[in-house]
């Protein structure tokens, strides 16, 4: 070798140190300076800088807006992620299924990954529309006169959002799933048949417990995502009706960037990281058991 | 007989019931994607009409031709490329040569230098928005290209290194054994024996990182403010005549043209993007 042993130990970190700075400082620096804001008082409009010590954590569980964020948070979590188990394995069979349209589908499932949310969300705005929008236009072909304004009402508002959330991301979801099954040889299937096994026998028996702990496994980063989603509510109903479809991303950025009240975003902002940490923590322990 | 006519009846209801399945979803897929391309070739006056015309009677390129001109269209597109461009070509030497520190180099502090890169993976936009923001002020780096590439190539570092390192992971060391024999030196092994191998890897990340960067729409909304791109001019349209709180005109129009380059991409290096996903599960 041409680079002598102690010249050598510095060579890896040479490497990696640009990568590690630059990550340090675009996450490791700002977490720091949110915990520690979370604990002052600042306005920018009124120039006001104190320490309030926990008084803004006490303050959140006060704030009906906050209140309704997490409301809708939850139920946004929870309701994509149930349709995007069910759904998305649904939709890896059918990507899994041996025919000729295969390799054209699995394009196209690309195509909404690949999209920008804002993208999604500025044409949902419109295609959400009661008079001009392509899904009432869909409907009264087959119901005429039927009218119905989903962006004003909580109820189909937030509806459509975790709808459009699932066009998104479903697609995403499923190849994911796919790539779990891919790994089951047909051998296990043709045994089964053998056997006397009908499909759905062997789907129950044989598919479902070899992607469960795959599915498992997805959903860990799947809920973080969710928690963080920001563009499509931004582009989509810009958390209206009210406050009805602000998402806790949502509420933060507009309390940090438009209402510029510092102190409180980031007090918001370390609720959610801790609440998203604490889940991938307890999963990771949940996934650690469920291999053993 | 009949048993066998029976099974082919079977067999055909079976490939009815998967063509069914596959026109539903690619209706479900294309056909908003369609209705988005339709739109922007549709006069704008004749958006307000019900049913909708999903073949359009005046094709026009009016609302393109309204974007070059009055929006600016080629220096949002300028901007995007000389951005992600520039992002491309950084992070993936940057990553390239962290990938090999982390995987033929081996010690305690270089594993929880990795483990640290893998974990930021886990920290949101949000909660480090506001405090980089004031930062990137502070030191002059707000609304230029350097700042936004920084900060672009930030966003991609994590799902690369995790890539790129398991690849180099694979790449056997007798290979470079065998020429540091022959009196390689150091760089020469990383660029001309790995880095060579290693292509097939980087066709990939920069496949789906081109993705991400077009979709990265967070950063540019914050972080700059003269420096327009493309995903954040879709939602700072201005309004012509009674739009109804949508330029639907404009927006379908400027939605075109990002999809556009995302969907021949994505028919290209349907087998890239595939394998990246698989490997890195990697949000766009």
């Amino acid at each position: 070798m041409t680079i002598s042993k102690k010249s050598m130990k510095w060579i890896p970190w040479i490497l990696i140190l640009p990568v590690v700075l630059i990550r340090g400082f675009t996450t490791l620096y700002p977490i720091c300076a949110t915990l520690k804001n979370s604990l002052f008082d600042i306005k920018v409009l009124s120039g006001v800088h104190e320490f309030v010590g926990l008084s803004n954590y006490v303050n959140v569980f006060k704030d009906p807006k906050i209140l309704t964020s997490i409301n809708f948070t939850l139920v946004f979590v929870v309701v994509s992620m149930v349709f995007h188990v069910v759904l998305g394995v649904c939709l890896a069979l059918i990507l899994n299924m041996k025919f000729k349209g295969r390799r054209f589908l699995r394009t196209i499932v690309l195509i909404p990954w690949a999209m920008p949310a804002v993208v999604i969300g500025m044409a949902a705005k419109w295609g959400f529309n009661n008079d001009y929008g392509l899904i009432n236009d869909f409907i009264r072909r087959f119901v005429p006169g039927f009218q119905f304004n989903w962006l004003i009402n909580t109820g189909s508002a937030r509806a459509a959002v975790i709808a459009m959330d699932l066009w998104k991301d479903l697609p995403f979801f499923a190849i994911l799933v796919l790539s779990g099954l891919q790994f089951i040889s047909s051998d296990i299937y043709e045994a089964a048949k053998v056997d006397g096994a009908n499909s759905i026998q062997s789907f129950f028996r044989i598919t479902l417990p070899l992607i469960t702990k795959n599915v498992i496994t997805l959903c860990i980063p799947f809920t973080l995502w969710r928690l963080t989603t920001f563009d499509l509510v931004y582009a989509m109903t810009s958390g209206g009706p009210g406050e009805d479809t602000s998402l806790i991303a949502y509420r933060i950025t507009m309390e940090a960037f438009t209402n510029l009240n510092v102190g409180y975003a980031s007090t918001l902002a370390v609720m959610l990281f801790i609440v998203m940490a604490l889940f991938s923590w307890f999963n990771i322990r949940v996934m650690n058991k469920l291999g053993d | 007989m009949k048993d066998l006519n029976r099974y082919k009846i079977y067999k055909g209801c079976v490939a009815a019931g998967r063509w069914f399945l596959f026109a539903v979803v690619a209706f479900l897929i294309l056909f908003p994607v369609y209705w988005i391309f339709i739109s922007s070739i549709t006069p704008p006056g004749e958006l307000f009409k019900t049913p909708i015309d999903y073949i359009p009677d005046h094709p026009t390129l009016e609302s393109y031709k309204f974007l070059i001109e009055n929006v600016g269209l080629f220096d949002k597109i300028g901007n995007t490329v000389l951005i992600v461009g520039v992002t491309l070509v950084l992070s993936t030497c940057l990553c390239a040569m962290a990938a090999y520190g982390f995987s033929r180099f081996k010690s305690k502090a270089i594993s929880i230098a990795f483990a640290f890169i893998i974990a930021t993976m886990l920290i949101p936009e949000v909660v480090t928005a506001r405090p980089l923001y004031e930062f990137m002020q502070k030191v002059g780096l707000y609304d230029t290209y350097p700042g936004l590439i920084i900060l672009y190539v930030s966003a991609v570092i994590p799902f690369t290194v995790l890539i790129l390192k398991n690849f180099v992971g694979e790449i056997p060391l007798s290979l470079e054994e065998a020429a540091s024999i022959d009196g390689a030196t150091f760089l020469q092994r990383l660029f001309l024996v790995v880095l060579p191998l290693m292509k097939p890897a980087i066709a990939t990340v920069c496949i789906i990182n081109f993705i991400t960067c077009l979709n990265n729409f967070f950063t540019p909304l914050y972080y700059s403010n003269g420096i327009q791109v493309l995903s954040v001019s879709i939602v700072q349209l201005p309004l012509r005549d009674n739009m109804y709180g949508v330029p639907w005109d404009l927006v379908s129009s400027m939605g075109w043209i990002i999809l556009l380059p995302i969907i021949i991409f994505v028919a290209i290096f349907e087998k890239q993007i595939m394998d990246g996903i698989m490997a890195g599960g990697v949000k766009a």
